[in-house]
């Protein structure tokens, strides 16, 4: 298995550098996937890029061994655009189908599915993966393996049920191989957090009903690194509310609700950038 | 192989859960706090550490399942059937689409939970799990058929949906000598005239009808159909063609249920006059099952009548 790098080892600024490429190269990709399929989740998508990075570039293991190596949940399954231009920089999914998302003889869905290569859960219904990631965590901790599950979410998803039982019920299994990422880019599909349901109360929520709780700058790789090393080693769930902005990186449409633009500004953009 | 150690679903259930789990330590026991009710709690007397009560949360019982079969384990998942609807879409989005191996087997489906009324009543279940793709659906006849089955069913890989009721368990299957299969479909007793075939305890009913038509001189088979999909197309279609005449017999709506599945049988491939028999609306309470079969007319009389209808 490939050793973790980040558990308190802290990372160079080449290696930040390296990560910082590779995030951008993964938000060009996919500013440009939307020249090809003008209904993916571009803002959504953005919002998570850097944490992807970090997950996938740094901390998570792989291995083909279920029980000894790390899973990565993305709960917020319309954001899959991100996690297939960082599956695509990983070499687990050829460029030529990134510009086939969603087209029907392509192998990307509009969300994650299992038989894309990299993918650990089908996912696109809202408030599913923590529980799911629960299940993985508690059958990995039976068998004393040493995988850890990353559950990255939404703020908007919190709105779920779902969300209320899974929270309740890891501090019951005191899955402590498990951390819990929520994107607080402060939009959900019809408008801002704020107007829908407010959000402000969730750490606290989280922190009462007996999670570790903390904090980071969501579009920072560094932030971002050392505080999972922080949660994973916690001893308890914990959960991580990443400050992130939709559309982060691509003026047109960061922190609006507005989830893309017309081809002709995102190359404009590109072209400029 | 006969079987017939017990007189109530779920204490049949209950006990061959804890037996199996005997044979697999791999397999894990998933509530949504309804243990003692359903009898998972014996597998919790033998299996603390294979059991898990999430609590009130049947959306979170079926992701956690999902997640524990990703990694190998073999989750059964127990609730009421009423309340793992509530986690439909769940079972759709994870456990089919990922086609998974999860179990779900639910006890208080029908009528059985006859004091707590129509909240409690889930009479649209089947139509709810057949739809979903990759998962089967099992409904069997009685305790001994629970008994028989739940090893068959276990072994099985991928979703599979298992529907039982309560304690009711009039005598089906007790004394049939047969090796349960999924996708089969067994003859309780052989007729020319007339196929009544069904699923669950009313084919008790369905064999009293068919006594009683044999007394007027109506040749009547009875088919139990515990597996609503797979579904044994040939025995349907052999009886289609032999009778000339089906009756269906469920408790459960007729729309979208057991009658329906064995209607797509028929129309492709002998068509044949049908006659449903089952649930057209909700329940209510009552202090028996029994009450509310005969209140809402699933019974050997109603079974008789219909059967005439069609013979005419």
């Amino acid at each position: 298995m490939e050793k973790g790098g980040s558990d308190g080892i802290p990372i160079s600024l080449e290696e930040i550098n390296k990560l910082k490429e590779i995030s951008n190269r993964a938000r060009r990709n996919v500013i440009k996937m939307q020249f090809y399929d003008q209904s993916i989740h571009v803002g959504s998508s953005l919002s998570s890029i850097e944490i992807l990075t970090a997950l996938m570039f740094k901390v998570i293991r792989y291995s083909s061994d279920p029980l000894n190596r790390d899973w990565l949940i993305l709960s917020k399954g319309h954001a899959a655009p991100a996690l297939y231009a960082l599956l695509h920089e990983k070499g687990l999914i050829p460029e030529e189908e990134l510009w086939k998302i969603q087209d029907i003889a392509g192998v990307l869905q509009g969300h994650p599915e299992t038989f894309i290569p990299g993918v650990d859960m089908s996912t696109g219904s809202l408030g599913q993966g923590l529980s799911f990631g629960i299940g993985v965590a508690t059958g990995i901790k039976m068998a004393k393996g040493t995988g850890r599950v990353f559950v990255i979410m939404g703020d908007g998803e919190q709105d779920e049920g779902e969300i209320w039982e899974a929270m309740t019920h890891a501090v019951v299994r005191n899955v402590d191989n498990l951390v819990a990422i929520i994107e607080m880019n402060g939009f959900q599909l019809d408008a801002s957090t704020k107007e829908v349901k407010p959000k402000d109360f969730l750490p606290e929520v989280w922190r009462a009903v007996g999670w570790k709780v903390f904090h980071c700058d969501g579009h920072d790789v560094a932030s971002i690194i050392s505080t999972v090393s922080e949660a994973v080693n916690a001893r308890k769930p914990s959960v991580i509310f990443a400050e992130t902005k939709r559309g982060k990186g691509f003026p047109p449409i960061e922190d609006t609700k507005r989830q893309r633009t017309v081809p002709d500004v995102a190359r404009q953009f590109l072209l400029n950038s | 192989m006969l079987r017939g150690s017990f007189s109530s679903i779920r204490e049949a259930f209950g006990k061959t859960l804890v037996s199996l789990g005997e044979k697999d330590k791999d397999i894990m026991v998933i509530t949504a706090d309804v243990g003692d009710s359903s009898r998972a709690s014996y597998f919790r007397e033998r299996f603390p550490d294979r059991y898990f009560n999430v609590g009130i949360s049947e959306q979170d019982m079926v992701n956690f399942a999902a997640g524990l079969s990703a990694v190998g384990k073999k989750p059964v998942v127990v609730g009421f059937a009423m309340f793992l609807m509530r986690a439909w879409e769940q079972m759709r989005n994870s456990i089919g689409r990922m086609n998974l191996n999860v179990k779900v087997f639910v006890t208080h489906s029908g009528y059985s939970d006859s004091g707590d009324g129509s909240s409690h009543q889930a009479l649209e279940d089947i139509a709810l799990m057949r739809v979903i793709p990759n998962f089967k659906v099992v409904v069997p006849a009685d305790a001994a058929e629970v008994e028989r089955s739940m090893e068959v069913v276990m072994n099985d890989k991928g979703p599979l949906y298992y529907r039982m009721g309560r304690d009711y368990s009039p005598p089906i299957t007790s004394t049939l000598d047969y090796k349960f299969e999924i996708g089969k479909a067994y003859v309780i007793k052989e007729g020319d005239d007339l196929a009544i075939m069904g699923a669950g305890v009313v084919l008790w009913d369905a064999l009293k009808a068919a006594e009683e038509l044999e007394r007027m001189g109506i040749s009547t088979a009875v088919i139990n159909v515990p597996s609503i999909k797979p579904i044994d197309s040939s025995t349907i279609e052999y009886f289609a063609r032999k009778t000339g005449r089906v009756l269906t017999v469920e408790e459960h709506s007729v729309y979208g249920g057991v009658g329906s599945a064995i209607a797509e049988v028929v129309v492709k491939t002998y068509p044949v006059p049908i006659r449903f028999i089952g649930a057209t609306t909700f329940g209510r309470s009552a202090r028996s099952q029994r009450e509310l079969l005969d209140y809402y007319g699933i019974t050997a009389k109603n079974i008789v009548n219909a059967s005439l209808e069609l013979i005419k």
